[in-house]
């Protein structure tokens, strides 16, 4: 199956981040959205994207907002969300694990970490 | 009989007028004290004043220079992007020239084997010629460059992963106008309750929309990835963990 990622995040910097780390490891398919909103209408409008690259700390609807949301559609309930974030408190990681994200990953990351996750979170569905 | 007790009641009541002057010459000095002492604390009590007027006007011009931190960190980061970029185009189109050239390495020895195969009666001067064209030498030096191709590269992974850095900074720095936010408002509410008399109008100061400028106060640059291990410690455990035990943690 050919992914195509929908990564969100506020940082204009990031998102060319996870995008160059997604390149290097093998995957060159990917949208990119600048918050929770913009990230639900993308999803929205295309029915191609099949895993969420997401960040915590954003304006608007917020990373863990926009998980609830995904899960509670039924159209998108089941697509992998990986969050990507620089909360690390144990009480963070639990709240994401509650709204169920599939993954975790605090910032800073490297490639290699990006690829163990969306693999583990591949092996898992 | 009435007379008698009208005096009385006169030199009682100039008893209590007596004892009343006694009372004030002590308290006087009390009062005079206390005059002393607020007219030291007022002009002291006007400098601080002043002094909270003058912070809290500047609390405007201190976040907006923090924000201007975080915008021109990030045109920055954004720079330094575009060249690690470049670069990695430029490792990648070097990467394939290797690539050709031990191909080209390959096939000239190829060629010339397949050459003294089928003429023999050259006598070793083919040999010879194979020789001199230092093919295995030259190999060896594409491989030595081939390596510090991947050192480059692996360079500019950690070039990105340090990048990362201006997105933890400027979490941090938002967190730090959220907190001179708070202290501009109380600060602007002591001065209220200083100027309240004078019909004081009290500085401009707008909400903060935590929901428009969200922040992590916790963010920090880990390195080491320990924050990481933590994570992949909760998440192995919430593999076997019940979803009914996660709701007991956060008490629903």
């Amino acid at each position: 199956m050919a992914l195509k990622f929908l990564v969100v995040d506020d940082s204009v910097t990031m998102r060319r981040i996870v995008a160059n780390s997604l390149k290097s490891i093998g995957y060159d398919n990917f949208v990119e959205a600048a918050d929770g909103k913009e990230a639900l209408a993308k999803l929205n409008a295309d029915d191609s994207i099949n895993f969420v690259i997401t960040d915590w700390n954003m304006p608007e609807v917020s990373g863990l907002e926009l998980v609830k949301a995904i899960r509670s559609n039924e159209k998108t309930q089941s697509l992998p969300i990986l969050m990507v974030t620089t909360r690390g408190l144990k009480e963070d990681i639990l709240e994401a694990l509650q709204a169920k994200v599939n993954n975790y990953i605090v910032k800073p990351f490297t490639p290699q970490i990006l690829r163990e996750k969306i693999e583990q979170i591949l092996a898992s569905s | 009989m009435e007379k008698q007790l009208s005096m009385e009641q006169v030199f009682q009541k100039l008893g209590d007028l007596k004892q009343f002057f006694v009372f004030g010459q002590k308290i006087v000095p009390l009062f005079k004290k206390i005059i002393d002492f607020m007219t030291d604390i007022v002009p002291l009590l006007e400098n601080v004043n002043n002094s909270i007027q003058d912070t809290t006007s500047k609390m405007p011009k201190a976040a907006h220079q923090i924000n201007s931190v975080t915008n021109a960190t990030e045109i920055a980061t954004s720079e330094i992007l575009d060249i690690v970029d470049s670069m990695s185009a430029d490792m990648t189109k070097i990467k394939n020239e290797l690539e050709d050239m031990k191909n080209g390495f390959f096939n000239q020895r190829v060629a010339l084997d397949k050459l003294i195969n089928e003429y023999p009666s050259l006598n070793g001067r083919l040999e010879e010629f194979k020789s001199a064209l230092v093919i295995d030498e030259l190999e060896s030096k594409v491989v030595g460059i081939e390596e510090i191709v991947k050192k480059i590269e692996n360079d500019i992974t950690n070039i990105t992963i340090s990048l990362q850095v201006q997105d933890i900074t400027a979490q941090q720095l938002a967190s730090v106008n959220h907190l001179i936010h708070s202290v501009q408002e109380r600060l602007s509410s002591l001065l209220f309750d200083f100027n309240k008399t004078e019909g004081f109008q009290l500085p401009e100061i707008g909400e903060y929309d935590e929901k428009k400028h969200p922040f992590n106060p916790n963010a920090r640059y880990d390195r080491n990835h320990q924050m990481q291990k933590v994570a992949d410690e909760l998440i192995q455990s919430n593999n076997k963990t019940s979803q009914e035990e996660i709701d007991k943690l956060f008490g629903k």
